[in-house]
């Protein structure tokens, strides 16, 4: 069994037992170094810090019994082989163990030193080869991605050229053309852009399927990602004289969500339902809340086309599928869009779904997690059972210097965030994530659990660190306010955690106040 | 005042051609480079108020070109816009890190084009003459 098997590790609480398995493999020469413990939690443990090249493995013992013992060791290390010895000749158990990837199941008192010798190295061989396949799988994928990346990055580069000249002539720079002429140039433009959307699908999908796919999620008004959608499709909609409605309740909550990837699904449910509503019809964008299940926001895209079949609407969201109906067949894309939606919706642990009748239109309905201030805020705003006395919200805005920001910007705001996040007390204060859609002004909030004076020898810190920050001075403009946190009369009849909801529910409100005043005094100078 | 020169450097010869005669079009004046060692010698020749530098390069990619220009007193002030086909998950941060002042993909609109540079131009002549310490 060569250098391979030198460790084993025996998971066997029966002092015999173990001495007969010991006594085999001396039989068998078998140079074994053998490590025994008698509790499965103690052969975990070794399995953390070392790696034996097999397990054998009892299963019943003190802390864990039958198909439980391998269905948490393999779950713990799936790596390393197991054998089972075991004093029960039960197949279906065998069976079973074999189903869940263990190599081989020994019965107890059949163990000769020759026929566990043969097992040992048997199991060692097809855990190996397991292994090399598992890995060659893993290339394969890798290798997938790499191709896809690289055929997308040499497909841009000659549609480049071709958007380059056909603007060259558009923009009249070639010389002047004729209307018709730029009629036709508009259409090479619009087929180019279709391109490049593929293109760009393609290396999404790719992301998707090998995890690579990212979300950061921020404290974003879902309504500002509606409207930007809203603005960038109007003139596709126009064109086809579709009408193109927002439906935004009042006072929607925050939702955690990631913008940039938001509003890629927006767009790609809006294109389309624009795509499949005839002249005339409508697309219609609603966010609301719904009562049953207050902690998701729920965003639909509907229109007035013809609807989707039932047999579609089970498998619209699968790579490639498309419509064999699709009214639009000649330029139906690559199929990945709705793929890609889903993707992005699950890793935002939110669901997508589509309810549709022939005839009726269809409606895309998608949900996204509201952003929850009293989960965050719990650990600041209560401890060790009791309401903490008072609280500051404290603001930090960060503007760059110039509109757009220069590049490196978003390093700039994520070191000062990193700034803040070391000048506050742990256990009392609370540096919220980003708030808002990235681009212009960045804004953090603190809440820091204390009265006006400690919060302000707090913001000193905080403004002398911050402005300290050579990329801040040379980017962007700093501007900090505190305001004591106005707590709400408390009701003694309230369990803390009611207290807590409330106090949250306060700083919400303050937060979203604050939000919505920068938000009318966008795009006014500072003051 | 004289127009602001552009060195744009790119081994596809046609999108170069393309490129040349819009940033004339918008009152530039253009100098080009097919590859790396070239555009090093170039910025030192011509001395342009801005880059615009393709990432995959014959002898030298534009990596190397940044890591050049960033480490020469001369022309470390000039700033560079990358303008590439490469993904920019993987490429937009390493080029900014390397010191570029922007990156767009390919294909990139003409407007934001235009706009960045106008931008990058307007920066880099409110900077102090003095490059800043690392």
């Amino acid at each position: 069994m060569d250098q391979l098997t030198t460790n084993v590790l025996l998971i066997e609480d029966n002092p015999g037992d173990a001495d007969l398995v010991r006594l085999r493999l001396v039989e068998g020469h078998l140079r074994v170094k053998v490590n025994c413990v008698s509790r499965l939690s103690d052969g975990l443990a070794f399995l953390t810090k070392e790696s034996p090249s097999l397990v054998l493995l009892d299963l019943n013992l003190p802390d864990s019994c039958g198909a439980e013992t391998f269905r948490r060791l393999m779950e713990h290390s799936p790596k390393v082989p197991v054998v089972v010895i075991s004093g029960q000749d039960d197949e279906v158990l065998a069976m079973k163990a074999v189903h869940h990837g263990v190599q081989d199941y020994l019965i107890k008192g059949d163990i000769s030193s020759k026929n566990l010798e043969r097992a040992m190295r048997y199991a060692v061989e097809r855990q190996a080869l397991l292994r090399s396949l598992e890995i060659a799988q893993e290339q394969q994928l890798e290798f997938k991605n790499q191709f896809l990346s690289h055929v997308s990055h040499e497909l841009r580069t000659p549609l480049t050229c071709i958007h380059q000249y056909v603007t060259l002539l558009l923009d009249g720079i070639a010389g002047p053309i004729a209307p018709d002429q730029a009629e036709h140039l508009k259409t090479i433009l619009k087929s180019v852009n279709q391109l490049h959307a593929m293109i760009r699908d393609l290396l999404q999908s790719t992301r998707a399927d090998s995890g690579k796919l990212r979300i950061e999620p921020r404290c974003i008004a879902i309504g500002d990602l509606v409207q930007q959608a809203t603005a960038m499709l109007r003139p596709t909609a126009n064109e086809k004289k579709v009408g193109l409605e927002i439906g935004l309740e009042q006072r929607l909550p925050l939702v955690q969500a990631d913008p940039d990837r938001v509003l890629e699904v927006l767009i790609n449910l809006v294109d389309n339902a624009i795509k499949f509503t005839p002249p005339d019809g409508t697309v219609t964008l609603q966010a609301s809340v719904v009562e049953a299940d207050p902690s998701s926001i729920y965003i639909s895209v509907s229109d007035t086309g013809r609807g989707i079949g039932p047999e579609a609407k089970a498998l619209i969201f699968e790579r490639l599928y498309q419509d064999p109906e699709s009214v639009d067949n000649n330029r139906s894309g690559l199929g990945l869009g709705l793929f890609i939606c889903r993707e992005i919706i699950r890793l935002h642990e939110g669901r997508i779904w589509l309810s549709s009748e022939p005839g009726q239109g269809s409606t895309f309905t998608f949900t996204l997690p509201v952003y929850s201030l009293a989960k965050l805020l719990a650990p600041v705003i209560a401890y060790q059972n009791r309401l903490r006395p008072s609280f500051v919200l404290v603001r930090i805005e960060l503007t760059p210097l110039t509109s757009p920001p220069r590049g490196n910007w978003k390093e700039v705001w994520q070191q000062c965030i990193e700034i803040v996040r070391h000048c506050v007390y742990l256990d009392k204060d609370l540096v919220l994530p980003p708030m808002g859609t990235s681009g212009t002004s960045e804004t953090f909030f603190v809440v820091a659990s204390t009265d006006l004076r400690r919060s302000g020898i707090m913001t000193t810190r905080i403004r002398e660190q911050l402005e300290r920050a050579a990329d801040l001075k040379t980017n962007g403009t700093l501007t900090m306010t505190s305001v004591p946190v106005q707590l709400p009369v408390a009701d003694i009849e309230e369990s803390l955690d009611q207290q807590v909801q409330s106090v949250a529910a306060c700083i919400a409100q303050m937060i979203q106040t604050s939000m919505e005043r920068k938000h009318l005094s966008a795009g006014k100078s500072a003051n | 005042m004289a127009k602001p020169k552009i060195l744009v450097v790119d081994d596809d010869q046609d999108l170069v051609r393309a490129m040349r005669l819009r940033l004339r079009a918008n009152d530039y004046e253009v100098t080009t480079a097919p590859d790396g060692y070239s555009a090093i010698a170039s910025a030192q020749k011509e001395r342009p108020s801005l880059i615009i530098l393709d990432l995959g390069l014959p002898a030298g990619d534009g990596f190397v070109v940044l890591d050049r220009l960033q480490n020469s007193d001369v022309l470390a002030g000039i700033p560079v816009i990358v303008l590439s086909a490469r993904d920019p998950q993987s490429n937009e941060e390493r080029a900014l890190k390397a010191g570029a002042a922007a990156f767009l993909q390919k294909p990139a609109d003409n407007d934001e084009l235009m706009n960045v540079i106008r931008v990058t131009l307007g920066r880099a002549s409110e900077r102090p003459a003095t490059p800043l310490s690392p």
